[in-house]
């Protein structure tokens, strides 16, 4: 299985620079991207220890004609590498830990915090989950449906919620997800920083055509949007 | 985008149609079977037994059966969506939900748990030294309800009412606000009656594991496998009961009107909370047993004892410990707040440092011994790589912030693959090809064996491995179609063919079994080598394996055994043996609870009465047929 | 050989009271239920609904029917046949009298239009307080049938064996109806 896996790493890197979670486009996004390449690094490094003994193992103590009928001296355990093997694994996830709590805290408070928390400079968009559409509510009461359009480098604060079950919303290039929840009101905020074109899908499973509740979103200028504002 | 062109007959779906045809001439041919071949005593003899091996094997057996529905559903999944906007026959909307619903739960409730309950039946016994679980009657009950509630939720597909709000069942959608008719009752019931099962068993094993070890066998000398048991027979003690109440309080919104969940005035996050302090010791309840088979299989196959057999111990207690602790890392995106992110999100880094612990105390079992590679021991290798693959995708998916990303998408749907298949029926699969003698007496094909591990495990890769990415390219878990644009059709479609491949090698499993009870003869007590006591009793171990229960001092007492050319010595004074009996009352209880499960199912009042008459009456007749009444007036009299 | 009867006792037992952890856990879920649902914000509150009579009376009898089956447990050490009696015959009136009060007490709040769709206090309070009773309604059931049993021949180490198991199964009712009366009501109550 090794022999297919990194194929399907290299692939995954060649490609890496399409993937829309890896090709942030907003603040969040790169703060999160980031966070999944470290993690990712951390990873690979025990990924590789595992697999360089695995392979060592196998190969050196695989029996063979002379060890047939060998019976192994008897070992029971050694303290220094149970230790060896408690306190890595320990360090690197606390390097791990450090960065998660960080960012854990720096999104989520953008996330559900409080109304005063709430940029000044920030737009906010309502947000409508419902099966199977989104409807959006700008500032000034102009309303859109499955099509979200945003200024770009503007900071927008969304205050989500659902009409029946629950949803999630997903940018995948713009933010993480937050669950859209029926009686309740969640929140999310990023700052687009490039124009262009980016799919939004629920991702909490909804219903009959919960894959078809899909929206696009449109990071256009500034002066566009506000033309688009105040279209009819 | 469609529902308008699937293909009816009637007003069923085709897809049942076919499946009904199907069914009823499998059925005829292997009634057929069955009375030519004059099976019937046998299969008598098993649907009364209470002996253990018996019990363990039909579990298997059964497990099997819905392992291939199961898999037939991944198929359907899978070749739907192996092309971008396809339309493959009815797997569309609302159908694709049912095919995702009913796969996921039967292969976590019916294959995974089963097939390693029916593995601890088997083994667990014989490795302490026990003629038979604590309880055999109540052993045949718990069989006989995970029959009836696999009954129950495999009925519904039949018809037409298969579940369709995912395995989880999250309210609101769970509820019948959004879910009309009677699919998601199906869910409640196959679960309550399947569960009620799953604890009983816990319970015995607990008791069996407790009290029955042999004279001499401590707690401390008890193989690994012994040990994954009890220690996932208390998650399950603790676990399944909030199921049960979470199940019962769903039924409640469902049938009499209550609003617990309800988005309005109920809390639909209560529901994930329940679901997953269930759900998420359950997802270690699946894979420890899975992490006690490779221990001993790969100590046999090493010829060396298990490396660090104590903090083995402890590392098992402590993932059963810390998987208490992380049920909120499913529910990172519902909101919870940054504190409660962070704690679970650390509390589920920490579980990597005992698993680690086991990963490297399996790779040091091996050096330095001799490694035989045997089927049993090719599933234990293969899971090692897999697992850790798995493992670091759990590290990285603990990153609350970075989860945001990753959650829902089919980043998580490799995720748990390559830990319930890489580690669960990997684990599974090992246990039952190390095990086999001691079920039937004999021993699959050793080549075949290695074709059906080979096919699966690179089948496996090129499944779930893309799916890694297709998540990451945005690619949401139960959607039944993508478009060209989303990028995904490359990655899904070697998805696809890895899922083929992989149905496969199941082909093998099957001419494995053919083969080896057609051409083959019967093996020893001991066919590889062990290490352990099941190997000293005779394959297949008899109703009564122990005439007399060995004195143990030391772990693996039968290889030093064998290694000083010695005999095990003789208990001086074992405690007396469960008593078995034959009896055909757990499975009309199981008859009883179907037929009452559907009364509720459809509301159909008179029909719960008369279940739940019926089902008082098997108290009844239990209070007046005790097994125990002869053994203890035969005691009093001497 | 160890004696049989009392070895596999000992194996029931520890059966037996894993099972009642597994009950406890059922509880502790449902009460945590109650808590977070309790008071609704719409619907009845539990201060208009509970009455202290019906509280006190239920409680007085199936609390002090914990203790007239001490005597049926005194009569078991000593094989006392009329202890044995008495102290199952009034365990199993006074259980019936809470029965009947619990029943009065359910269609009264019912017929008052406390139904349990009205809010979620309320029907917390049917699924936890309803589940409790129905374990007190299989309790009688089976002390119908542990005296049909105790007019038989059987093997005394069995009859024992059967109710003592029967004993921890009733005082854990009985537990839990302390806590009832702790979390359910008394908040309401005082």
């Amino acid at each position: 299985m090794k022999k297919l896996f990194w194929p399907f790493v290299v692939i995954a890197f060649l490609s890496g620079c399409q993937m829309r979670v890896l090709n942030p486009k907003s603040d969040t996004a790169d703060t999160l991207t980031n966070l999944i390449y470290l993690s990712f690094g951390i990873m690979m490094l025990v990924l590789i220890v595992v697999f360089v003994l695995f392979v060592y193992f196998l190969r050196k103590f695989r029996e063979r004609k002379g060890t047939k009928f060998d019976v192994p001296a008897d070992e029971k355990e050694n303290k220094w590498l149970e230790i060896t093997w408690t306190v890595i694994p320990i360090l690197l996830l606390a390097i791990l830990a450090v960065p998660t709590v960080k960012a854990t805290y720096d999104l989520t408070s953008k996330v559900s915090g409080s109304a005063e928390g709430s940029k000044d400079n920030a737009m906010i968009v309502e947000v409508v989950g419902q099966q199977f559409n989104w409807k959006f509510t700008y500032e000034n009461g102009k309303e859109s449906y499955d099509e979200l359009i945003l200024p770009v480098d503007q900071v927008v604060e969304f205050r989500l919620t659902s009409n029946d079950v629950i949803h999630s919303f997903w940018v995948p290039n713009l933010s993480g997800k937050i669950d859209v929840l029926p009686g309740e009101e969640t929140r999310l905020s990023f700052e687009p920083r490039e124009e262009g074109m980016y799919q939004g899908k629920c991702a909490e499973f909804c219903g009959a055509e919960h894959t078809l509740m899909r929206f696009e979103t449109k990071v256009i200028s500034q002066e566009a949007f506000e033309s688009w504002m105040q279209e009819e | 985008m469609n529902g308008m062109n699937v293909p009816f007959v009637g007003q069923v779906p085709s897809d049942i149609v076919v499946a009904w045809i199907v069914s009823i001439l499998l059925g005829i041919a292997l009634m057929w079977w069955m009375t030519t071949r004059k099976k019937w005593p046998l299969i008598w003899e098993y649907i009364t037994t209470t002996d253990n091996r018996k019990i363990g094997t039909m579990y298997i057996l059964l497990s099997m059966v819905f392992f291939i529905r199961g898999g037939i559903d991944a198929m359907f999944i899978r070749t739907q969506l192996a092309i971008p906007e396809n339309d493959f026959w009815v797997f569309q909307s609302q159908k694709y939900n049912e095919v995702f619903t009913t796969h996921g739960t039967v292969m976590i409730f019916f294959v995974s748990m089963p097939l390693l309950i029916g593995l601890m039946n088997i083994a667990v016994p014989l490795q302490l030294g026990a003629n038979d679980l604590a309880f055999p009657y109540l052993n045949s009950i718990s069989f006989w309800l995970f029959v009836s509630g696999g009954v129950i939720f495999n009925m519904a597909f039949f018809f037409n009412a298969a579940p369709n709000a995912g395995w989880t069942s999250y309210a609101p959608l769970a509820t019948d606000t959004f879910t009309t008719g009677p699919n998601n009752n199906y869910y409640i019931f196959g679960l309550q009656v399947s569960g009620l099962g799953t604890i009983f068993t816990a319970i015995n094993m607990i008791v069996t594991i407790i009290r029955l070890r042999a004279p001499g066998m401590k707690m401390t000398r008890m193989p690994l496998f012994s040990w994954a048991t009890l220690v996932t027979s208390f998650l399950i003690l603790i676990a399944f009961p909030v199921l049960t109440v979470a199940l019962l309080l769903l039924m409640f919104d469902r049938i009499y009107g209550t609003s617990f969940f309800l988005g309005e005035y109920g809390d639909p996050v209560y529901w994930q909370h329940l679901f997953w302090i269930f759900g998420h010791p359950e997802v270690y309840i699946l894979i420890l047993p899975a992490f006690g088979i490779f221990s001993d299989v790969i100590s046999t196959f090493s010829r060396k004892r298990v490396y660090g057999y104590t903090s083995m111990v402890i590392a098992i207690a402590l993932i059963g410990l810390l998987g208490f602790m992380v049920w909120a890392h499913h529910m990172f995106t519902v909101g919870l707040g940054a504190l409660a992110n962070s704690i679970f999100a650390i509390t589920t880094m920490l579980i990597a440092v005992p698993t680690g612990i086991k990963v490297f105390n399996w790779l040091f079992t091996m050096r330095k011994g001799v490694v035989r590679i045997t089927t049993p021991m090719l599933f234990s290798l293969g899971f090692i790589p897999t697992f850790v693959i798995g493992g670091v995708t759990g590290v990285m998916l603990a990153v609350a912030a970075a989860d945001y990303q990753y959650h829902d998408s089919y980043f998580v749907v490799a995720h748990f693959h390559y830990t319930m298949i890489g580690g669960t029926i990997l684990g599974a699969f090992a246990g039952i090809y190390y095990w086999y003698p001691k079920m039937t007496g004999k021993m699959l094909d050793e080549k075949l064996g290695k074709w059906h591990f080979w096919l699966f495990i690179i089948g496996f890769h090129l499944t779930f491995m893309p799916q890694h990415f297709a998540g990451l390219n945005g690619m949401p878990r139960r959607v039944y179609t993508y478009t060209w644009e989303d990028g995904v059709f490359l990655l899904n479609f070697v998805s696809t063919i890895g899922a083929f491949l992989m149905g496969a090698s199941m082909l093998f499993v099957a001419w494995n079994l053919y083969k080896t009870h057609r051409l083959t003869d019967p093996v020893g007590a001991d066919p590889w080598d062990g290490r352990t006591l099941e190997w000293t009793v005779g394959s297949p171990a008899p109703e009564h394996p122990f005439q007399t229960i060995p004195k143990i001092n030391s772990i693996d007492a039968y290889w030093y055994s064998k290694v000083e050319r010695k005999r095990l010595p003789k208990a001086e004074e074992p405690r007396p043996s469960p008593i078995a009996i034959q009896t055909v009352a757990p499975v009309l209880l199981a008859g009883v609870l179907i037929v009452m499960s559907v009364g509720f199912i459809y509301g159909w009042v008179w029909i719960q009465v008369m279940g739940g008459v019926a089902a008082l009456g098997f108290f009844i007749y239990r209070v007046f047929h005790d097994e125990r009444k002869a053994v203890y007036r035969k005691e009093e009299e001497s | 050989m160890k004696q049989t009867s009392e070895v596999l006792f000992n194996d029931k037992r520890l059966g037996f009271f894993l099972y009642l952890v597994v009950e406890a856990i059922m509880f502790a879920t449902l009460f945590a239920t109650y808590i977070l649902y309790t008071p609704s914000p719409r619907g009845a509150d539990p201060t208009e609904v509970y009455e202290l009579r019906t509280v006190v009376l239920t409680s007085i009898f199936l609390l002090s029917s914990s203790g007239t089956l001490l005597i049926a447990e005194s009569g078991l050490e000593n094989w006392n046949r009329l202890k044995i009696w008495i102290g199952l015959g009034t365990t199993f009136l006074l259980g019936s009298i809470f029965m009947g009060l619990e029943v009065h007490e359910f269609y009264k709040y019912w017929s008052e239009g406390y139904t349990l769709t009205m809010n979620n206090f309320l029907a917390s309070f049917y699924v936890l307080v309803g589940l409790h009773a129905s374990h007190v309604a299989f309790g009688l059931v089976w002390m119908i049938l542990l005296m049909v049993q105790f007019k038989q021949t059987m093997p005394r180490a069995l009859f024992k064996e059967k109710h003592k198991i029967f004993n921890y199964y009733w005082h854990f009712v009985d537990v839990i109806w302390v806590l009832i009366i702790l979390i359910v009501y008394a908040p309401y109550l005082f």
